[in-house]
């Protein structure tokens, strides 16, 4: 930044400070040279300032100095970065030269809420994970980055829709209905909990290239600076800066193939024919003549590219880094596609010999979505001995269809007819002002932070009038038009104050933050179109138009403070309070407050641990407790409104039709969950670290859960309301090690594993009279749960009835009296429990629960010479699912159900031979107990090439490898439902990075 | 300087900063803002009777009124119209959704979907009704400055509101016997309620009924869709038609005074075909006491008439002949039903209302269509033939009451003792049968006039009315005694026990209210 700019941003200053600034008059000169101690080399741009003004120079390229000292000034401050400062009194010297120290004190810094501190300060439980110990390869969603690599935090996947985003679990969750999701914040600025029309994840606007490194805020201690969000715990988002220096340049390319995992479970045609002769051999005639593996019409091999170049650099007082990348990858079902256009400029200007420090990031993507018709349940349904095309079928494009309104309709139909398209522009920024108050009074500084999120999204869905769903049902052809406006402002302010007083150290912060989310979507549906030439581009051609449109908003106001003493490097101390305003909750609701205090023991630091400074690098005793808060329950629930009718539910009195207004139910007494925590901690190390580790033990206990619970009828205005239901406890244990195993020039080897053992149990349930809370919704039927709530047990816990099984070792078939009663019922084939000879829901039992109870991590890191390995791999033990596929597409009567077709059976139902579904057999859960290789990844690191400055290195990375388990469905990870034969995809990437 | 400025800068944000977190939803509306206009209250009138006719606040699905349910299947009418029709001979529907096939089977266990859609769809009328009572109370008019000369129509509302809650009770504790029982007396969000006898609740709506007759317009002078004194003698006499199920009580001198009523203000008359009472145009049927109206263009659903007249049609129907867009190949009749009448055509009794063609009379599995005669008695199509607005979602309405009803009704209490005159009874069946005939072949004489015969004319007038369960208990013919195919689950059929001649307490209701037992035997 040349001087005129400076003094642009100077002004800029003056006027944000309302007030003048006081320059002095030069008196002295002081000149010197500057130098680093060990290789005496000059250092070019240091800076050097007269302590109590903002005068202030740097060092030329030899290393020299002049400063015009103003009257008055006795100390002069020296800076460079990676170096300490050194502050030196002038003691009427004219020449002071130096020779700086580096490193000794470049200590790692970790962010936390509002603000870093020093690893060696934290108190709290949190975990840092960097570029250098990423996940590589095709990673679209930011959190992909860190699967597997910390202790506690499980990051689940999503199905192999390209830019689905992953569930991210921090401690097994706290809640049951309100989201477990933790809350992000990216370079400060929090984002909204919810995604936006047309988009996936909410973070697949940030390019992983992009994020230098992501900090988890796992115990409320250190969590409860953010509240009534902090409850699942916080990921924070630090994205690259530039340093200073000569522009580096950066560029990397990328290729991806991506291929099913999943196998298709339903029958084959000829299998199916076989048990459609068995089973019903009145419906063969309904049977055609081909041999169409439905499943196979849908998926494809998909193929992505990824490019991303990055310039950064910076001068003494300032640093850039702009970056662009472009994505595109298809998914493994066909028409499922994301392409990301993202641009990042971080900027970073210091000012006023380093007083004030402005940081400004601005983060742009546009993504575009191609979304596939979400068929491939009815891929497994369809016929499989019906072929895909049928010529003379017009009317429906040539497909075959059986034209029936209740009869399922050809998949392949609707992936080639149908489009559906959306596109996002996401622009996040954010400005930061830093002042150091140092001259004035030491130690004090204040940052404000201002920030925006913009998230416009439109989204676009065709279907022709030949599409043969609309078709029977009476309409030709149907359009859907939606934009999205997502917008939030933030405002975040706070003043510091640093102090040290013989050897105690403190800091005290207190802040202001409000933070508001708008939402604006409108979208218009249009029917019975009179051509399709126009696709979406012309709803004039639509016979009926309907507008829809959707407002809410809702608004954080939050005051908080946090301490920080330290205690001769010993006794470490942080309390913070937050209170926290939301308009999601009542007037006598609206206000909580979140406070948090924990305590550190550094016991080298003591003197009697003198001794084991030879065994020991590092040993930190933590303990911790806070209080956050949960607030992700949707707008207006505690209100009591009226809903209007629309035009089409009116009711006729008279000659007239009448709008109807209904009022809706709600609990006006509603408030946040709130989880109380208490954290225990130990960090050590051994061998100057060559093992290091982290041990801790949590307990939470969250009260006031909110939940939709089926309300005892008559207490209110629906069947269902949305209350505060009770409590549950959670607890856990971590552990994560870390050995660097070999540690040779030529070779080394560092192995991090980690797991970590939870339990959830529900202590309390009052909120509705209630004793149990069925849920778990499973496809197949109508409100049909699996699931229950139920004191003392963890929550999900599946409710079941037990299975009887015959010699032959398989579960008794419906519809034969195996205990000759003379009466065909639930009594042949389920245990009746209490014995009171019916089978009913009082034999329901309670069974185990999708929640796992050990976590696995282990990652592997070696390198030999210019190779590099690493490796990913990932458990979960005790989890288990209901094998929902299999419960509803299991059962023969399916052949038997349609007038004029019959579907595809699972291939469980040849096994079991069940007529009728047995939705609430215990034989369908079964353990989904896993091990998985995540991410494999070999790299070659070339050096510089042809002897230029340029690097070049070249990797190979396999995703989702393989996966043990004794799971029978198609993949044990999930909700613990397993209903959607989604396939999960197993990626391989080939890519290459050159730097310069 | 600097540092006072910032600190300023500071400390003015931090007081001065926003602090308002009250916001309102925009496409909602608040309560007391609804209520002080007038024209709100017949909203919010009219949003009791649609809880009869759609599921939910858009139509034809959104914004549902209840959600433990899809929302389509759990329409009021729809599931009282299945919980009254299945289990008997005049229907078997060839879906296999759980539950269903155990509603024909007389198999039914606390798990039945149908049955807790029911269930929840009695009391949301129950709850709103309250909550309109509650919104309607002297103090809160005054609060919300309603004008005097408004409060007679709002007392009109009022017994309106009264009336339907009247209706679902008597759903209520027909279905399910002992019932909680709450009024605009217990406050919304307060303890879940406690349960009455059946015949408490008898009791409580005999004399709730007699406490709004006098609020209700004249009989006959209602708008239509709305009730009046002649639906209120209605709903009295099929309470007290049933006292003795219900209480244990031999009312059938009030029941026949309440059918005279009727009878006696002349101010219906019979529909002069009797299809026609089942088509598009049947709003204008002189015999309807009380209809519920549904509407291709404003009142849609997937329950109600959107059901009956979609569901029984299948095979070689064409959909168009019934004004609709597709048939969903589900309800056909046993031959119980079909064997009701002298011939299957309807030349003779214009009544039989069946479709034939590539149907069979017996049914082997029934989940295909093509067993069982189809019955076309509601159809989207007017008495002139023409289709009715939308395909999709018929313009027929439901007849709720009926004049025909109320004659076989007057037959059946004159047997049972309640007084009147056996001739009146043999002219007003006879009206009915000459209706039918189309002349006077059918006519019965005092000979005929037996309880048996009753049973059997009303499987012939008012089958698929949503009646049958209720008529075969009063008359002792649902589960010990009666045999009828895919009774018990077995195509022959076979009685079954007597605690299916009560619906069970929906399981996850039990679960919510700890003051609720299961009824006998689930």
């Amino acid at each position: 930044m040349n001087l005129n700019s400076t003094r642009i941003f100077h002004r800029l200053f003056l006027l944000i400070v309302c007030c003048g600034t006081t320059f002095l008059y030069a008196q002295n000169t002081v000149t010197g040279t500057l130098t680093d101690q060990e290789s005496g080399e000059p250092l070019i741009g240091a800076s050097i300032l007269a302590v109590g003004t903002s005068t202030g120079t740097i060092t030329d390229f030899d290393g020299n100095y002049s400063l015009a000292v103003p009257e008055g000034v006795t100390q002069l401050r020296f800076s460079y970065t990676g170096y300490p400062n050194l502050t030196e009194d002038i003691n009427g010297r004219t020449t002071i030269d130096l020779a700086f120290q580096a490193g000794e004190l470049l200590e790692e810094v970790v962010v936390v809420g509002y603000g870093a501190v020093k690893k060696n300060d934290l108190t709290g439980s949190v975990s840092t994970i960097d570029e250098e110990t990423f996940n590589r390869g095709a990673i679209v969603s930011p959190t992909n980055l860190i699967a597997g690599k910390v202790a506690g935090v499980n990051i689940t996947s999503g199905s192999g829709n390209p830019g689905e985003g992953p569930t991210v679990r921090i401690r097994g969750g706290t809640s049951i209905n309100a989201s477990n999701d933790p809350l992000y914040v990216i370079d400060g600025v929090p984002l909204a909990q919810d995604g936006v029309t047309g988009g996936r994840s909410p973070l697949n606007f940030l390019n992983p290239d992009d994020i230098a490194s992501m900090t988890v805020l796992k115990d409320a201690s250190a969590a409860a600076i953010y509240g009534s969000r902090g409850a699942n715990g916080v990921i924070l988002i630090t994205t690259k800066k530039g340093k200073s220096g000569a522009p580096s340049i950066s560029f990397r390319a990328e290729g991806t193939v991506s291929s099913i995992v999943n196998r298709q479970q339903n029958l084959n045609a000829e299998d199916f024919r076989n048990v459609v002769t068995f089973a019903a051999p009145n419906r063969l005639g309904l049977l055609g003549n081909s041999n169409t593996n439905w499943f196979d019409q849908l998926t494809q091999t998909g193929y992505g590219t990824q490019e991303n170049l990055s310039i950064s650099g910076g001068g003494e007082t300032s640093t850039y880094r702009v970056s662009a990348g472009y994505q595109q990858l298809q998914g493994v079902i066909r028409g499922a596609e994301t392409e990301r256009i993202s641009v990042n400029l971080n900027f970073t200007q210091k000012l006023f010999s380093d007083k004030l420090i402005v940081g400004a990031s601005i983060k742009g993507a546009n993504t575009n979505d191609v979304f596939d018709p979400g068929v491939i349940n009815a891929a497994l349904d369809f016929d499989p001995t019906q072929s895909v095309y049928d010529p003379t079928n017009t009317a429906y494009a040539g497909f075959f269809e059986y034209g029936n309104s209740l009869a399922p309709r050809n998949p392949v139909s609707a992936t080639d007819q149908i489009t559906n398209v959306g596109r996002t522009y996401r622009g996040l920024g954010n400005l930061d002002l830093e002042y150091k108050f140092d001259d004035l009074i030491p130690g004090l500084s204040y940052k404000a932070v201002l920030g925006f999120d913009v998230n416009s999204g439109q989204s676009n869905r065709f279907v022709p009038t030949t599409f043969a769903t609309l078709a029977t049902d009476g309409f030709s052809g149907e359009f859907n038009i939606g934009s999205a406006l997502r917008t939030s402002k933030l405002f975040d302010t706070y003043l510091t104050y640093a102090k040290e007083f013989g050897t105690h150290r403190a800091s005290l912060q207190v802040g202001y933050s409000y933070q508001d989310f708008n939402f604006e979507g409108p979208s218009i549906q249009g029917q019975n179109l009179s051509t399709d030439a126009f696709g979406t581009a012309n709803p004039r051609v639509a016979e009926d138009v309907f507008a829809f449109n959707n407002v809410v908003e809702n608004r954080l106001i939050s005051f908080f403070g946090r301490l920080n003493y330290n205690i001769d490097e010993r006794y470490l101390l942080t309390a913070s309070l937050r209170r926290d305003g939301s308009s999601r909750f009542g007037p006598s609701n609206r206000w909580g407050l979140f406070p948090s205090a924990a305590l550190a023991w550094r016991v080298l630091q003591e003197d009697f641990a003198a001794g084991l400074g030879n065994t020991f690098s590092d040993l930190k005793l933590r303990v911790g407790y806070g209080v956050t808060g949960n607030q992700e329950i949707g707008d207006y629930q505690y209100l009591a409104v009226y809903q209007y009718s629309d035009q089409e539910a009116q009711y006729q009195f008279g000659d007239r039709y009448v709008t109807t207004i209904r009022p809706n139910a709600y609990d006006s007494s509603l408030k946040w969950e709130e989880t109380s925590s208490w954290n225990v901690g130990l960090d050590f190390g051994f061998f100057n670290n060559r093992l290091s580790g982290i041990l801790e033990y949590y307990q939470k206990t969250t009260d006031d859960l909110l939940f939709t619970v089926n309300v005892p009828a008559g207490t209110n205005l629906s069947d269902r309301v949305l209350t505060n239901i009770g409590a549950l406890d959670n607890k856990g244990v971590e552990l994560t090690l870390t050995g660097v195993a070999v540690d040779k020039e030529q070779f080394d080897l560092t192995l991090t594993g980690n797991i970590s053992f939870q339990q959830t149990e529900i202590t309390r349930l009052d909120g509705s009279g209630s004793a149990d809370i069925q849920t778990g919704g499973i496809a197949g039927g109508v409100g049909n749960t699996v699931q229950l709530l139920r004191l003392g047990e963890t929550p999900y816990s599946f409710y079941l009835y037990q299975q009887k099984y015959g010699e032959d070792g398989r579960p008794l078939r419906d519809g034969v009296d195996f205990n000759d009663d003379g009466e065909i019922n639930n009594l042949d084939i389920y245990e009746d429990l209490n014995g009171d000879g019916v089978v009913n829901d009082q034999d329901l039992t309670i069974n185990e629960a999708p929640m796992p109870n050990v976590l696995l991590g282990f990652t592997a890191d070696a390198r030999y010479g210019r190779f590099n390995l690493g490796l990913t791999l990932r458990g979960n033990l005790g989890n288990y699912v209901y094998n929902n596929a299999a419960s509803n597409g299991g059962n023969l009567s399916r052949i038997d159900l349609g007038a004029n077709y019959v579907s595809n059976v699972h291939e469980s139902a040849v096994y079991t031979r069940f007529d009728r579904p047995q939705y609430f057999s215990d034989y369908y859960l079964q353990n989904g107990s896993f091990l998985r290789l995540d991410n494999l990844s070999l790299s070659y690191d070339f050096g510089s090439i042809a002897s230029t400055t340029a690097n070049l290195s070249v990797y190979a990375t396999g995703q989702n490898l393989f996966i043990l388990t004794k799971y029978s469905g198609n993949d044990p990870e999930g909700t613990g439902i397993d209903n959607s034969p989604f396939p999960r995809a197993r990626i391989f990437t080939l890519g290459a990075r050159i730097g310069l | 300087m600097q540092y006072r400025a910032l600190l300023l800068l500071f400390l003015g944000l931090g007081f001065t900063a926003c602090t308002d977190l009250e916001l309102l939803p925009q496409d909602k509306a608040d309560p007391n803002a609804v209520l002080s206009q007038e024209e709100n209250y017949e909203s919010f009138l009219a949003r009791i009777y649609s809880g009869l006719a759609v599921t939910g606040q858009e139509g034809p699905a959104g914004a549902s009124d209840i959600q433990s349910l899809d929302e389509g299947f759990s329409n009021y009418l729809r599931q009282y119209w299945q919980l009254q029709e299945l289990p008997t001979e005049s229907s078997v529907i060839a879906w296999g959704d759980a539950g269903l096939p155990e509603l024909i089977y007389q198999s039914w266990t606390s798990d039945n979907q149908f049955i807790r859609a029911m269930y929840y769809r009695i009391f949301f009328q129950v709850s709103q009704a309250n909550e309109f009572l509650r919104e309607t109370t002297t103090p809160k008019l005054d609060e919300r400055g309603i004008r005097e000369g408004f409060r007679p129509t709002v007392e009109g509302f009022r017994a309106e509101a009264r009336f339907l809650r009247a209706l679902s009770y008597w759903h209520a504790i027909d279905m399910f016997g002992d019932v909680i029982f709450y009024t605009e007396e217990d406050a919304l969000g307060g303890e879940p309620p406690l349960v009455r006898s059946r015949a408490e609740v008898f009791d409580f709506l005999i004399a709730e009924l007699q406490a709004i007759e006098e609020q209700l317009p004249a009989i006959g002078a209602a708008e239509y869709g709305r009730v009046d004194r002649g639906a209120l003698y209605m709903l009295q006499a099929k309470l007290f038609q049933n006292a003795e199920v219900y209480a244990g009580q031999d009312r059938h001198a009030d029941a026949l005074a309440a059918l005279e009523q009727i009878i006696g203000s002349k101010a219906y008359s019979l529909e002069e075909n009797y299809a026609d009472l089942f088509k598009a145009d049947n709003h204008t049927s002189p015999e309807l006491i009380w209809a519920i109206p549904f509407d291709g263009r404003f009142t849609q659903g997937f329950g109600g008439l959107t059901y009956l007249t979609h569901a029984p049609v299948g095979g070689s129907m064409d959909p168009a002949d019934y004004g609709i867009d597709g048939g969903w190949f589900g309800l056909r009749a046993t031959k119980d039903l079909v064997n009701l009448f002298p011939d299957v055509t309807g030349e003779v009794d214009e009544r039989a209302l069946f479709y034939t063609d590539g149907q069979t009379l017996e049914i082997d599995n029934i989940s295909e269509f093509s067993q069982g005669y189809a019955v076309d008695k509601y159809t989207n199509v007017t008495s002139d033939g023409v289709a009715g607005s939308d395909p999709r979602f018929p313009d027929t309405d439901y007849p709720m009451f009926r004049l025909g009803d109320v004659y076989l009704m007057y037959a059946e209490e004159v047997i049972r003792g309640g007084g009147g005159s056996r001739d009146r009874a043999v002219e007003l069946i006879n009206e009915l049968r000459a209706r039918a005939y189309n002349n006077n072949v059918g006519d019965i004489t005092d000979g005929d006039l037996s309880l048996d015969f009753i049973l059997a004319e009303r499987g012939r007038e008012v089958y698929w009315e949503a009646q049958r369960r209720t008529d075969r208990i009063r008359f002792g013919q649902f589960s010990t005694n009666g045999v009828w195919p895919w009774k018990g689950g077995v195509p022959e059929g076979r009685t079954t026990s007597k605690i299916y001649n009560l619906y069970p307490i929906p399981s996850s209701e039990l679960l919510s209210n700890p003051n609720l037992s299961q009824n006998e035997g689930y």
